[in-house]
């Protein structure tokens, strides 16, 4: 189907019936995602689908509709609906759309060979992956080992006559185990995604991570309550990154909700703190060539070397702030209006070894998990529950479960103290493993 | 075949002015007459061809497998964004399809279509039969047209409601919030309705439809100080027609709101380490929700992974703690009328004066445990199969006077209100973050403390309940497992001992 012409007449129906702008946002695509567990398949799913959202303006008004029937009188109920709807809303100058016609080029985002490898192969591969978690005799039970596809396109035309498409393509495997010992139980998973089925990691490497968290969390001990070092492992980068996110959302900031809202060009961090946002990354696991709007994606700087230097916008939001957009526009695929988001968001590698860190910390915590809502992106308030081991003489010494840490982004970011070179931009979060002087942690 | 004219449509507005000129929206009261009124609508409502459903779920079957469904489902749903004194946007949603399940021993195959059609239903039959090959299989029963006690009551239906209804209710809340007190900078209305309609066809030959209305309406303002802000936050939520605005202020929301946004504002660092917590009676519920209700879900004990393996008929908790799912509270948020299988709504008591007594399951895990079906197998939409989940989750009332839990409190924290938190429901350690939380120094609630995570593990805090309260409530939220859930937590008023407080100053 020629998604894209249908776009187009589209446009002009929402124009005929009464719009004075309007954007048409489709999708199409189908997925694929399969269960293994105890050698066994357990569930299958699939389907193909797709759906269409329109956006429309009327004397500064805006409101949105979708339909997931692309049936003719589907969808002219529910442009007639948008239109309805925008009568509602309250007109404001900065409700307009991106004339942005170009398009970020960028490789390796759409894989069409997965569609061809046949079901049984990619059975077989969870399979394997789940007998690799299980090789290790402290994993004593499989929670299943998964595997997911999903390919599609997505089409923007709006009346401003932009007209854009691009396909993407995701891979992901994965595999959840438990280690037990006496009463003790302990869980461990690992995942990774990639645009190909060709990049996903080796399911070696991916098991023995899952198999690895799972047992080696076996035997905890307590610790008291003090202020110490903490080490954030590189999978919990994600608990710094997320309210710091939230914090840079430029609606937020306009709102007086973000605790980075007047720090713009100020000192927010340690030297060692460089904070990027690049949707332009080739085979990237978040990059896109336009964001949810069309507005062509671009890598940039959020923080350099402690400074604030930019926050994320999308149109509507960048025209109040009187700025340009950046890009950032994101979507929640056919059903939603543009919000903000990030591409991939990353603290970037520093120097070290992650071994170094260790080495040079005579007492503190190495966090492995950071459970909670990370950040408070309007106050800036921290507090969450952490796992991992517990770092004495610039050696790990045991595992310890069950504690808190907490504190501020501020004691957070200028707390930077060490930032190994371990990034992996496999995930759409990523950190390196880094290492704050001092929070305070919650124990006996 | 094409099921589109089947289900009820939302009136458009035009259509409801000339309603109710005409009185039809009192009519529309009753639900038949609504139906009656709204088939008028839609003059060439066709009905559904059962024997096309029939084939299609014999088709499911034709390779094996025991467990043969179809679920059909349209959802007319509409947000209303009101933000910094504007409404900012308005979100209509049109979303339909359906998707054909299979079940073989501990298989699961499904497969879903957005478009309705024979052609398309039988393809997803085929696709989810995959699981099946070469299995056992089972004749299929013909579906015969059933029905289930009703818990939701609707008066004025939201199809029949205008949207300057849907504003003016928005509006009263954003005036309340910002008429509470000059601090409060700024207050974010989010309006969200929906009637979602299913059709349930099995292979054991039930037949089942029904539409449920559903309102969430969320208030967020925030509050700034003089060197921090704080956003707070107040949810109201039921299957209900309009009607629900009537009990449930709309100021009365903005007002709670706004009162946790200005106290907040004064809060000092949080102390570290292991304390007593006084829960106050309300939505702290989702505590036992996570660190226990998860746990408890049959998937997980099927797969004997979960904490509470092993564990049935013994005791688990303190005498007083008695843990409840019971999807047949009328109107609230976690109920239906049945469960997206079909299974007719119960109220199960889980947990009895300590002792674990039952599993919360759904098809599947009911017969991998040999168990009853407790009516727990839900699912977001039609492109989801239903997993267990919880309903509306308590912690059943209990004999103590919340007064005096709190005055026998020596110290510790009172916390007022929870936002949400998370459980690994294999080791059955959870976290939680509250959002309005006190010191408690001398049997009473003092220093408001900024919102500290809470974490712990299920069996440590269900044995350390020690004071359970009369005064049981309820809150609505939306738990998250792979799929979206509407659901309740509740509880009265209890003590636990001896949780471990992630602030940020020693002791």
């Amino acid at each position: 189907m020629d998604y894209k012409g249908l776009a187009e007449q589209l446009v002009k129906k929402c124009l005929k019936k009464g719009a004075d702008a309007a954007e048409v946002y489709i999708e199409n695509g189908r997925n694929l995602s399969l269960e293994v567990r105890k050698g066994e398949v357990e569930t299958v799913e699939e389907a193909a689908s797709y759906g269409a959202g329109f956006r429309v303006f009327l004397k500064g008004k805006m409101a949105f509709a979708s339909s997931n029937d692309l049936g003719e009188r589907a969808l002219e109920e529910a442009i007639g609906r948008a239109i309805e709807f925008a009568k509602i809303t309250t007109p404001d100058p900065n409700n307009v759309l991106p004339d942005d016609m170009g398009m970020t080029e960028i490789a390796g985002l759409y894989d069409p060979q997965i569609a061809q490898i046949p079901m049984e192969q990619k059975i077989d591969l969870a399979k394997k992956i789940e007998q690799l978690a299980m090789k290790d005799s402290r994993i004593t039970k499989s929670d299943g080992a998964r595997y997911g596809e999903a390919e599609g396109e997505v089409v923007i035309a709006s009346s401003n006559g932009l007209v854009k498409s691009y396909r993407s393509s995701a891979c992901s495997l994965g595999v959840s185990v438990v280690a037990e010992k006496g009463d003790q139980k302990s869980s461990g998973g690992e995942f990774c995604g990639a645009r190909s089925y060709k990049d996903l990691k080796p399911a070696e490497e991916v098991a023995a991570k899952a198999a690895r968290d799972a047992y080696e969390m076996l035997d905890p001990r307590p610790v008291k309550t003090q202020k110490a070092a903490v080490i954030f492992h590189t999978d919990v980068g994600y608990a710094l990154l997320g309210g710091i996110l939230g914090a840079v959302n430029g609606e937020r900031v306009l709102q007086g909700a973000s605790f980075l809202g007047k720090m713009m060009g100020r000192k927010i961090g340690s030297e060692l703190v460089t904070l990027v946002d690049d949707g332009t990354l080739e085979k990237g696991v978040a990059s896109e060539p336009f964001d949810g709007e069309g507005v062509s994606t671009q890598k940039r700087l959020i923080v350099e070397k402690g400074l604030l230097k930019g926050f994320m916008y999308n149109t509507i939001v960048a025209k109040r702030a009187g700025v340009r957009s950046t890009g950032n526009a994101s979507r929640g695929g056919f059903t939603s209006l543009p919000g903000i988001g990030p591409h991939q968001f990353y603290l970037a590698a520093g120097q070290v070894k992650p071994d170094d860190i260790i080495k040079a910390t005579k007492i503190g915590l190495l966090v492995k998990e950071v459970t909670g809502y990370g950040i408070n992106p309007v106050n800036g308030n921290f507090s969450g529950g952490a796992s991992g081991f517990w770092v004495e003489d610039g050696r790990i010494a045991f595992p310890v479960k069950g504690l808190t840490i907490a504190g501020t982004a501020d004691e957070m970011l200028n707390g930077i103290e060490m930032v190994a070179d371990d990034l992996d931009l496999s995930k759409r979060m990523a950190a390196p493993t880094f290492r704050i002087k001092l929070l305070q942690i919650g124990g006996e | 075949m094409k099921f589109q004219g089947y289900f009820v449509e939302d009136i458009p507005r035009r259509k409801f002015l000339e309603l109710s000129l005409k009185g039809g929206v009192a009519l529309a009261a009753t639900p038949a007459l609504l139906r009656s009124l709204l088939a008028g609508d839609t003059a060439s409502r066709p009905k559904v061809d059962l024997e096309d459903l029939n084939r299609v779920i014999r088709h499911a079957l034709s390779q094996g497998g025991e467990f043969g469904e179809v679920y059909i489902e349209h959802r007319i749903s509409r947000t209303i964004l009101l933000e910094e004194g504007k409404f900012k946007s308005a979100v209509f949603g049109i979303s339909q399809g359906a998707g054909v399940r299979v079940l073989s021993g501990d298989k699961t195959g499904y497969a879903y279509t957005d478009e309705i059609s024979q052609e398309k239903l039988i393809r997803a039959a085929e696709v989810a039969s995959f699981v099946a090959r070469g299995a056992k299989t089972v004749k299929p029963v013909n579906i015969k047209v059933d029905s289930r006690p009703s818990y939701i009551t609707v008066k004025v239906p939201l199809q029949t409601v205008a949207d300057e209804k849907r504003l003016e209710i928005m509006k009263r809340a954003h005036d309340a919030a910002l008429a509470y007190d000059a601090r409060i900078k700024m207050a974010s209305i989010n309006y969200y309705d929906e009637v979602r309609s299913r059709v349930i066809a099995n292979s054991e030959g039930l037949y089942l439809t029904d539409d449920l209305p559903l309102l969430f309406f969320i208030v967020q303002t925030l509050g700034v100080g003089s060197n921090t802000s704080h956003m707070g936050r107040e949810r109201l939520s039921r299957h209900s027609g309009i009607e629900m605005f009537d009990e449930l202020k709309p100021e009365d929301a903005a007002r709670t709101c706004a009162r946790e946004s200005i106290v907040m504002l004064e809060a000092k660092d949080a102390p570290a380490g292991k304390m007593d917590v006084v829960m106050q009676n309300g939505w702290g519920g989702v505590l036992v929700h996570e660190a226990v209700g998860h746990p408890l879900e049959g998937d997980n004990i099927a797969r004997e992974t979960g904490v509470f393996v092993g564990k049935l008929g013994k005791k688990v908790a303190s005498d007083k703690f008695t843990m409840v799912d019971d999807g047949t509270l009328p109107c609230f948020r976690g109920t239906t009328n049945y469960d997206d299988e079909g299974t007719q709504m119960k109220r199960s008591v889980l947990i009895q004066d300590g002792v674990l007594v039952k599993f919360m399951t759904d098809i599947l895990s009911a017969k991998q445990l040999k168990m009853e079906r407790t009516g727990n197998g839900r699912r977001e939409s039609f492109r989801n199969f239903p997993i267990v989940r919880m309903t509306n989750t308590f912690i059943d009332r209990g004999k103590d006077n919340p007064d005096d839990i709190l005055a026998s409190t020596k110290s510790g924290l009172y916390v007022q209100s929870l936002s949400g938190g998370s459980v690994n429901p294999t080791t059955g350690v959870f976290n939680f973050t509250c959002r309005e939380v006190y010191l408690i120094e001398n049997g009473r609630k003092t220093t408001p403390v900024k919102g500290a995570t809470l974490i712990g593990s299920c069996l440590d805090v269900i044995q350390g309940i020690d004071a359970v309260g009369d005064d049981l409530d309820f809150g609505p939220g939306i738990c998250g497992k792979g799929q979206a859930a509407e659901v309740a937590a509740g509880q009265p008023t209890v003590r636990i001992r001896g949780i471990n407080v992630g602030g940020s100053r020693a002791r």
